[in-house]
């Protein structure tokens, strides 16, 4: 009998190769003539370059080629994101590149170019640029259509005299606006009602892998090595960026240092190697540095924003009102949509009014990071939501059940629906292992100058989508190859997806082998590897595949031994029913020989024309194909759920927080590999912790550069960060409308973690929430203190 | 000023010519190693370099390798670019992640942060060196990984194995709590840390059983 | 000139073997010339590009300066003695323990393995301003830009300062300070200072952290036995658990009888841009049995006279409460 495969725990299969230094990722690689090539970034937060002089560095022995913005792209008056640009609209943003023998001739070679920069007025903080009168980060205004070009939007000042008095301001022509119900009327009603101004600040993905790429040309068809979450995806988009047929590109990413959503698909500097090497007829290797990573590598945005919450006396929420303005850099983001969608779904009010607006900042690029919106506003409201039910004498973990949706909540403002919800389940189920019963106990229990607290948040995020294809073949050597379009960013999906479709044809882990990250391999048609949603779409999609191959190989079987194909069953790497038995290995063989669907030659109608069939084409006559689209379909969006519970101590006289107990539980369908879920619960956790607690940005607003631009500046979350041991797992309940019964987790994890320390540490406080990002001992320490604290409630970029 | 002209490779003054000949002069065609810092002796060509490569010879995973350094050269670059090995990663250059961690003397230590010149007769253990030369198998803290499934994106691997090495060699019996803190100069954005923290006591663990 | 980070300039290394040829090397070369011990404040000027020195001396292979001896009844500690062997040290954990607590609370191990304690007392000040190579007075400008009102100053000074806002970083100062020690300093004959007389403030010059002018070398560290076996505490606070300076830090010594304190020292860093010796707070606890009265008031008088910048008042508190828990942790 094959082993049980899902819900098991297997070593992934690159794990040797990591730990060998073996896997080999962007940087690592080499070619015969490599040359280098480092950037030269704008220090001014936003400037025209009136010219550049490059006679010097371009006369230096060594130096190869410069690319300036408009060697690889025209000037655009939209506000989007090129490789290089003569108007740096950030501290840091990439004027030009230079390519030379080696790294140090680049350096050298950038400090010989006389840039001539005109200053031009900058802003980094949205509501600076929403005051009447306030700068904007571009020439243009602070908004942008597609339709109407720029435009200013601006608050008045009665918006900043109520923000003055400490109100949530009322602003009415918010570009982003929806509503439920009347908010109005039920805080009219309310038992109990609160309003806080809060703000989350912005922070670097960071991820330990900078985004360095290695590309060379042969024969007109580039080789390009790149760092990216997703492959097929990136594949594709890369291809587009290079002009070429994703068919000539051969692109090559089997490991990945984390991307965290900042490389999620070709992130923009990926194709300027490529564009250098097409210039100067050799392999250039850009090596990005973590200074740099700072900059082009992406952050979250940050939200200025007030929140009003509206309870009944049994604690229910009757009423949100939110207004955000998101700090989203020079290329816009769109997290705060998500938020409003988030906190409607996340606490189910009876009313809803969500507020946004995106202003434009000129502060490195924004882009999603682990749950987007998602993660923020579930940190910001959590406490919140405490503090109404401290104030009504409930219990906080009730009335978060009593808060949290059931399957049939419809959400955002086209109340969307889901495909199941055990949110409830993973609530109750996580509170029962946390013992939330005696910790809540200790709850603001001082001991010397330590003061305990306890906190809990519950964090959706999107986990799912549906329609890609799946790509098996199993070859005459008996084994099962499974072509992942998918990205190896370490989530381990690239085996992970494969175990349902290996476990219905009956085989071992050891009779599997996962084929990734080499584009000339084939790939199917994958998603990106972002919004946590491999393990759904893919699960499926390799199910499919295998639910097609598993047809043939009894249709194979049928036909050379007799009987009926529904007959034979598949075991241990065999087939066998009434007419005796086969290997798969003759099965392969056998599928050569008959061809037609068997082995490829012919293929499925649904299957992706532009991105699978090629894929498919290039495995035709290999071995016993299985390949399908997953028309499994479904109704309502997918999403997963976390708890995050979280156990502190205050130190009273220091305001330092040690995170002492941690445990997270997950409603995120079937569980596939048990090790693997606990480390994205507690990955993601921690990410979250690190965002509550620690990092920021910090610029000097007089010159609008960034000071935490150094990794130990922006201090993520070390070793002594986080408790010594940690718990997860989930309720491990099937989403019904998938045949694998599989969700993601990536993403809710974040909003868990820092929810589950942001309340934790109002509790520490006595229900006192400090309402900002992240909680260092000073702010916390001038709370107590009854100090003036370093900053004011609605200050972003500090620390 | 004139408008900035793009200069081929072969094209400037600087150019083909002297480049011809000095691959001639070094009797070396521009061969498959590639440097960050200057190789350019290959390519035969002057480069505005004040200071001078120097050969010296490295005692690296046991081997000794003969390997010309510039004086600012740091360890990372040398076994990254000159020397093949790179299992020791690049995450910020700067002693503030650990990616870079090698053994110097068995001790670990930031390879970003130490002049390949300071390591002259001393030993060098990168994570290409801990399994058997001879069979391939794994080291102790290597096997203790592959148990217990340990890291997620694993840039941060080969840094941390290394720094688990060094803690058993100081310290075979760790608590928990003394393991965290042997492992606290390594840095692990995807946060594995409870799985990493797991591995490097069954590491322990096996260590002592063997 | 356009900028570029991560790329160490080129220079001319020098490895001396002996303090003599060092000190020759330091001289001939002068202001040409960079110190490199550990190298975890070195690579970053460098790596920065801001300081760009012709000559390198890697004092590294000078034996002497190596090592860590026992010496009339103390210990003398060479300055090239990495952090790590400074805290493995017999002695030094179970007579001095103050030094290896202090010594374990420096960024990380493989930062502490390489790291030594000459460096880490002489290492140059982290105020962001001022390490991003803006033209600063400790720079040799005119200017400070993190005194200013909106400037980001959350981590500077709240005493000491004038003209410059910076704070001394160092973990061990503090310690050392507290256990009295000498600092021996060739520059170019051999000097001995106190520990506390080593930090220099921006009143006696702006550009330098430490007595120690080009061409001087820090060779020994001198602990007397006076504060062996003592009772001590030391705690920094900061914002992660590893790599993090500082908040604030104390560090103190008390020698007891019985319950009384018959003398102490105490020092606390972070807050000043050198080590500040609370004497005042000394004097007051001696005789006293550290009593909650005393730690209230030891407290108070510490912060007396303590100036917040716009952004780091909770130092305030901050350092108050650590030298209020120092004598608590005798009482």
């Amino acid at each position: 009998m094959a082993e049980r495969l899902v819900g098991a725990d297997h070593a992934p299969p690159d794990l040797r190769a990591k730990i060998t230094g073996r896997a080999r990722y962007a940087e690592d690689f080499r070619a015969p003539g490599m040359v280098f090539m480092k950037l030269l970034l704008s220090p001014m937060p936003h400037c025209r370059v009136r010219n550049v002089d490059a006679t010097r560095a371009l006369a230096l022995p060594g130096v190869i080629d410069i690319l300036r913005a408009s060697d690889v792209g025209e000037p655009s008056d939209r506000p989007s994101e090129s490789m290089l640009t003569d108007e740096p609209l950030y501290e840091g943003e990439p004027i030009l590149a230079i390519a030379a023998v080696d790294e140090e001739t680049c350096a050298a070679a950038i400090e010989l170019i006389r840039l001539d920069l005109e200053p031009l007025p900058f802003v980094l903080d949205p509501l600076e640029s929403l005051r009447p009168g306030g700068p904007n980060a571009f020439t243009g205004g602070n908004q942008f259509s597609g339709q109407d070009g720029w435009s200013e939007y601006k608050w008045t000042d009665a918006e900043f005299a109520a923000i003055e008095r400490g109100e949530m301001p009322d602003p009415q022509d918010m570009p982003t606006t929806w509503s439920k119900g009347d908010v109005d009327a039920a805080f009219a009603e309310a038992a109990y009602v609160v309003m806080e101004p809060i703000v989350h600040q912005s922070l670097t993905h960071h991820p330990m892998e900078p985004r360095s790429t290695m590309a060379y040309w042969e024969n007109g068809r580039p080789f390009v090595y790149v760092s990216t979450q997703s492959a097929q995806r990136t594949k594709m988009g890369l291809a587009d960026a290079l002009d070429v047929d994703p068919e000539d590109l051969t692109f090559v990413s089997e490991y990945c240092g984390g991307g965290f959503g900042s490389k999620i698909g070709g992130h923009t500097h990926m194709a300027l190697a490529p564009a250098m090497s097409r210039k100067i007829g050799r392999p250039v290797m850009h090596r990005v540095t973590r200074y740099e990573e700072n900059y082009i590598g992406r952050a979250r945005p940050g939200f200025q924003s007030w929140v009003k919450m509206g309870f009944r006396a049994d604690g229910k929420c009757t009423a949100i009102d939110l207004l955000i303005a998101q700090e989203s850099g020079p290329y816009g983001a769109s997290d705060y949509n998500s938020a409003g969608s988030i906190a409607d779904l996340a606490f189910t009010p009876e009313n809803i009014r969500f507020r946004g607006v995106a202003m434009y900042t000129n502060t490195p690029p924004k882009a999603a990071q682990r749950g987007p919106g998602g993660a923020q506003i579930i940190s910001m409201l959590e406490p919140i939501h405490d503090k109404a039910a401290r104030q009504l004498g409930l219990d906080r973990l009730q009335v978060r059940l009593l808060n949290a949706p059931t399957a049939d909540v419809g959400f955002g403002p086209r109340n969307g629906t889901l495909t199941s919800v055990f949110a409830r389940e993973a609530l109750a189920e996580g509170a029962e292992i946390f013992d939330w019963e005696a910790k809540q106990a200790l709850s603001g229990r001082r001991v010397g100058s330590k003061v305990t607290g306890v906190g809990l948040g519950l964090s959706p995020y999107t986990a799912g989508s549906r329609g890609y294809d799946g790509l098996l073949v199993i070859r005459p050597d008996g084994r099962l190859y499974a072509y992942q379009g998918v990205g190896n960013l370490g989530t381990h999906s690239i085996a992970d997806t494969v175990k349902p479709a290996a476990q219905l044809l009956g085989l071992n882990w050891d009779q599997v082998e996962i084929v990734w990250g080499d584009s000339s391999r084939g790939m199917p048609r994958s998603s990106i590897q972002a919004g946590s949603q491999t393990t759904h779409a893919h699960s499926r999609a390799n199910y499919a595949a295998a639910e097609d191959a598993l047809r043939k190989i009894r249709l194979v079987a049928s036909r050379q031994l007799g009987g009926s194909p529904n007959a034979y069953q598949v075991d241990n790497g065999r087939v066998s029913g009434p007419g005796g038995s086969m290997t798969f290995a003759q099965v392969a063989e056998r599928a050569i020989a008959l061809g037609g669907e068997f082995d490829g030659s012919t293929l499925p109608s649904d299957i992706s024309e532009r991105e699978t069939v090629p894929a498919a084409q290039r495995l035709a006559g290999q071995g016993l194909m299985g390949v399908a689209a997953d028309a499994y379909g479904g109704n309502g969006s997918i999403y997963s759920w976390q708890a995050g519970f979280a156990l502190v101590e205050l130190d009273v006289e220091t305001g330092m927080v040690e995170i002492l107990e941690y445990v997270g539980w997950a409603d995120c369908g079937t569980v596939i590999h048990p090790r693997s879920l606990k480390a994205q619960e507690l990955g993601g956790s921690i990410q979250g912790m690190g965002m509550a607690m620690s990092q920021r940005w910090v610029f000097d607003p007089r010159y609008g550069v960034p000071f935490a631009n150094r990794l130990y500046t922006a201090r993520p979350p070390g070793f002594h960060d986080v408790p010594l041991e940690m718990t997860a797992g989930a309720v491990n309940i099937p989403d019904p409308q998938t045949p694998v019964g599989a969700k993601g987790i990536g993403e809710p994890s974040v909003g868990a973690g820092a929810a589950a320390l942001t309340t934790a540490i109002a509790d520490a406080m006595g229900g006192n929430c400090l309402c900002r990002t992240p909680l260092t001992p000073d702010i916390i320490l001038a709370e107590l203190e009854g100090r003036p604290g370093p900053w004011s409630r609605l200050d972003q970029h500090v620390g | 000023m004139a408008e900035v002209e793009s200069v081929g490779v072969l094209e400037k003054k600087y150019s083909r010519r002297t480049f011809i000949k000095g691959v001639i002069a070094t009797g070396a065609t521009v061969s498959a190693s590639s440097y960050a810092l200057r190789g350019t002796s290959l390519l035969g060509a002057a480069t505005f370099q004040t200071s001078t490569e120097r050969l010296i010879t490295l005692n690296v995973n046991g081997q000794q390798r003969r390997v010309d350094v510039l004086p600012h050269e740091t360890l990372a670059m040398t076994l990254r670019y000159k020397l093949n090995l790179t299992g020791t990663k690049l995450g910020c250059d700067r002693a503030e992640c650990g990616a870079c961690t090698v053994l110097i003397d068995g001790v670990n230590q930031y390879g970003c942060s130490i002049l390949t010149h300071q390591l002259r007769g001393r030993s060098v253990v990168t994570i290409e060196g801990l399994e058997d030369a001879d069979t391939g198998e794994l080291s102790v803290v290597q096997e203790a990984v592959m148990e217990q499934g340990g890291f997620q994106c694993a840039f941060c691997a080969p840094g941390f194995i290394m720094s688990m090495t060094a803690m058993l060699d100081t310290n075979p019996n760790p608590t928990r709590e003394e393991a965290r803190h042997a492992l606290s100069g390594n840095l692990c954005r995807c946060a594995d840390y409870d799985k990493i923290l797991t591995c490097a006591m069954r590491a322990a663990e096996l260590a002592r059983s063997v | 000139m356009a900028t570029i980070k991560d790329m160490i300039p080129p220079f001319d290394l020098v490895q001396p073997t002996s303090v003599d040829d060092a000190v020759a090397l330091l001289r001939e070369h002068g202001a040409n010339a960079w110190v490199l011990a550990g190298g975890l404040d070195t690579f970053d000027w460098l790596k920065d590009r801001i300081k760009r020195p012709g000559v390198v001396v890697d004092i590294g292979g000078i034996q002497e300066l190596h090592g860590i001896r026992d010496a009339q009844g103390g210990l003398e500690i060479g300055a090239m003695a990495t952090l790590t062997e400074v805290i493995n040290h017999q002695r030094v954990r179970s007579e001095y323990s103050l030094l290896a607590n202090a010594a374990d609370h420096v960024a990380t191990p493989q930062i502490r393995n390489q790291g030594t304690l000459g460096g880490n007392v002489s290492q140059d000040t982290r105020c962001w301003y001022y390490r991003s190579g803006w033209p600063c007075y400790r720079a040799g400008g005119n200017t400070c830009y993190a005194s200013a009102p909106v400037a980001m100053n959350r981590e500077h000074a709240i005493m000491g300062t004038s003209r410059c806002v910076a704070v001394n970083p160092s973990d061990t100062a503090p310690a050392l300070i507290a256990l009295d020690a000498k600092m021996v300093v060739q520059s170019p004959r051999r000097r001995t200072v106190d520990a506390e007389d080593y930090f220099i403030g921006p009143t006696t010059d702006i550009t330098r952290m430490t007595i120690l002018k080009p061409g001087d070398l820090l060779t020994q560290i001198h602990i007397p036995a006076t504060w062996a076996n003592s009772s001590f505490y030391y705690e920094k606070v900061r914002d992660r658990g590893s790599w993090d300076f500082q908040l604030v830090s104390v560090a103190a010594a008390f020698r007891m009888s019985g319950s009384t304190i018959e003398e102490a020292r105490i020092a606390v860093n972070g807050v000043a841009p050198y080590p500040v010796r609370l004497e005042g707070v000394e004097r007051l606890v001696r005789g006293t049995n550290g009593d909650e009265a005393t730690q209230v008031a030891a407290g108070d008088l510490a912060i007396a006279g303590a100036r917040a910048l716009a952004r780091n008042d909770f130092k305030i508190p901050m350092m108050r409460n650590l030298v209020r828990r120092a004598v608590r942790s005798v009482a």
